[in-house]
């Protein structure tokens, strides 16, 4: 059963088109990673699911809220875009965690202000999150004082507060230092091994093998092929993979 | 230089710096008030408010603060609005300061990092809520540097409405020194205190600012 469904997704930035009819289903507690080159639109289509860009054509549909493209914005549809948001968890590369508020803060705020949840119940959830991610011990502390991975780590917590039932990444762990990026991966692999279903951005070929049920390489606007991990990474078919693949192993 | 006339000025004129102050403090107050307001105007997306936010700034900001004293003084009369000094003077100097200060705050607002909006409205706060919990906290703290330089140069502009007989502390000292013909003396005294008066400020902001700043990093 699908839980996201794009239809023909179409993305202009003025006269450039960064997506060519993007059609992509994702299952439940699917792991997709989309992969490709930079410029590919990987980050713009992930961007698009929650219309964090507006998408110049198509049809989105994640859970129960399906929206489509390029419809005036009313009231309305604010709120409808509001819905399909609060569902969607979204982690950034650069974290965008709110610094003048400590970690458990930041992952209170949303609950709180966007459901109306009581203080001491958002409080209660955010220190349960934060111990998932190992951080209860750094509830109390601000973002400047948290190393780019707790940063992310925090972020992710942030994110399921709101209990998504989609959790997006775009490239989370490309601005961390690299011995700071195996807890970020730790943790997402437990979210996925506990079943949440997971758009991922990333260049970690080690992740997607590991975690991965499908990679969607992209190139150019397009999604060029997509299947299980082992299939791309050893019997790529197009020639555009094995350039990337190459390339990416090469480095 | 005579010591007595040092002592016996010195009382009149830290009456005169109580009014400074209190021209100042009223007038930054409404100005902050003011300035706010005009800032989310000129970014907001309706075109009728942000233009009429920019023609006040560009207004206020473009004519000297004496002759904005002027009109709203000898001025507005002529049109029945009839003000006594000290109203025009805290409206004249809140509404100059007001100006400058929809700049800094816009300029503030501007320099969150747009990351900041996207992780807010991800987690699906509505536009204001993003605004109102996590931008303008975070430019508030950006701006109070310029927001302490506008302060500090209300307090000295102040000095601008002794041209309409308010007794702050410029007028005090030309009255004083009408009665002692002691310019030299009486007008350093006058320059000591507003010296003293900004050093004090300039301290107690200083503080403000270290302690909001504290964890927010550009």
């Amino acid at each position: 059963m699908s839980i996201i469904q794009l239809k023909n997704l179409k993305k202009h930035f003025g006269n450039q088109e960064v997506l060519h009819d993007i059609n992509l289903e994702v299952n439940k507690s699917e792991v997709v990673v989309l992969m490709g080159p930079s410029g590919s639109g990987k980050s713009t289509l992930l961007r698009c699911l929650t219309f964090l860009e507006e998408p110049t054509a198509g049809a989105i549909k994640i859970g129960e809220h399906t929206l489509a493209a390029g419809e005036k914005l009313t009231r309305q549809r604010k709120n409808k875009i509001r819905d399909l948001r609060k569902s969607t968890g979204f982690v950034f590369q650069q974290f965008n965690l709110f610094p003048h508020k400590t970690a458990i803060e930041n992952v209170m705020e949303a609950p709180m202000i966007v459901k109306g949840m009581k203080q001491d119940e958002a409080r209660e959830l955010a220190q349960s999150l934060l111990d998932k991610v190992g951080l209860g011990e750094r509830c109390n502390h601000y973002p400047s004082q948290l190393s780019g991975g707790q940063k992310q780590r925090v972020a992710i917590a942030r994110a399921l507060a709101m209990k998504p039932t989609v959790m997006l990444y775009d490239e989370p762990t490309s601005a961390l230092d690299p011995e700071l990026v195996r807890e970020v991966l730790q943790v997402m692999k437990e979210l996925a091994k506990e079943g949440m279903t997971m758009v991922v951005v990333t260049h970690e070929m080690r992740f997607a093998k590991d975690v991965a049920d499908r990679v969607v390489f992209m190139d150019g606007g397009y999604i060029v092929e997509q299947g299980r991990p082992e299939e791309i990474f050893n019997q790529p078919k197009e020639d555009r993979t094995k350039r990337f693949l190459a390339q990416v192993i090469g480095e | 230089m005579d010591v007595s006339i040092i002592i016996e000025s010195l009382p009149p004129l830290l009456n005169a710096v109580l009014m400074t102050i209190f021209l100042a403090v009223i007038s930054i107050i409404i100005a902050l008030v003011l300035g706010f307001f005009t800032s989310l105007e000129r970014i907001s997306k309706i075109k009728i408010l942000s233009k009429i936010a920019s023609i006040y700034v560009s207004v206020f900001r473009g004519t000297p603060l004496l002759v904005q004293i002027f009109v709203i003084y000898y001025g507005l009369p002529q049109v029945n609005i009839e003000m006594d000094p000290i109203p025009s003077g805290i409206l004249a100097l809140s509404l100059n300061a007001g100006a400058y200060l929809s700049e800094s705050f816009r300029a503030a607002i501007l320099s969150i990092d747009k990351g900041q909006m996207e992780a807010s409205v991800s987690l699906g706060m509505t536009y204001s809520q993003a605004l109102r919990r996590i931008i303008l906290p975070q430019s508030l703290r950006v701006a109070i540097p310029t927001l302490s330089n506008t302060f500090i140069v209300l307090i000295k502009d102040t000095s601008l409405v002794s041209v309409i007989t308010v007794t702050e502390l410029l007028q005090m000292s030309s009255l004083l020194i009408a009665k002692t013909f002691e310019p030299l003396t009486i007008y350093l005294m006058a320059a000591v205190l507003y010296w003293i008066l900004i050093a004090f400020f300039t301290a107690l902001l200083d503080k403000v600012e270290k302690r909001a700043s504290q964890h927010v990093t550009l």
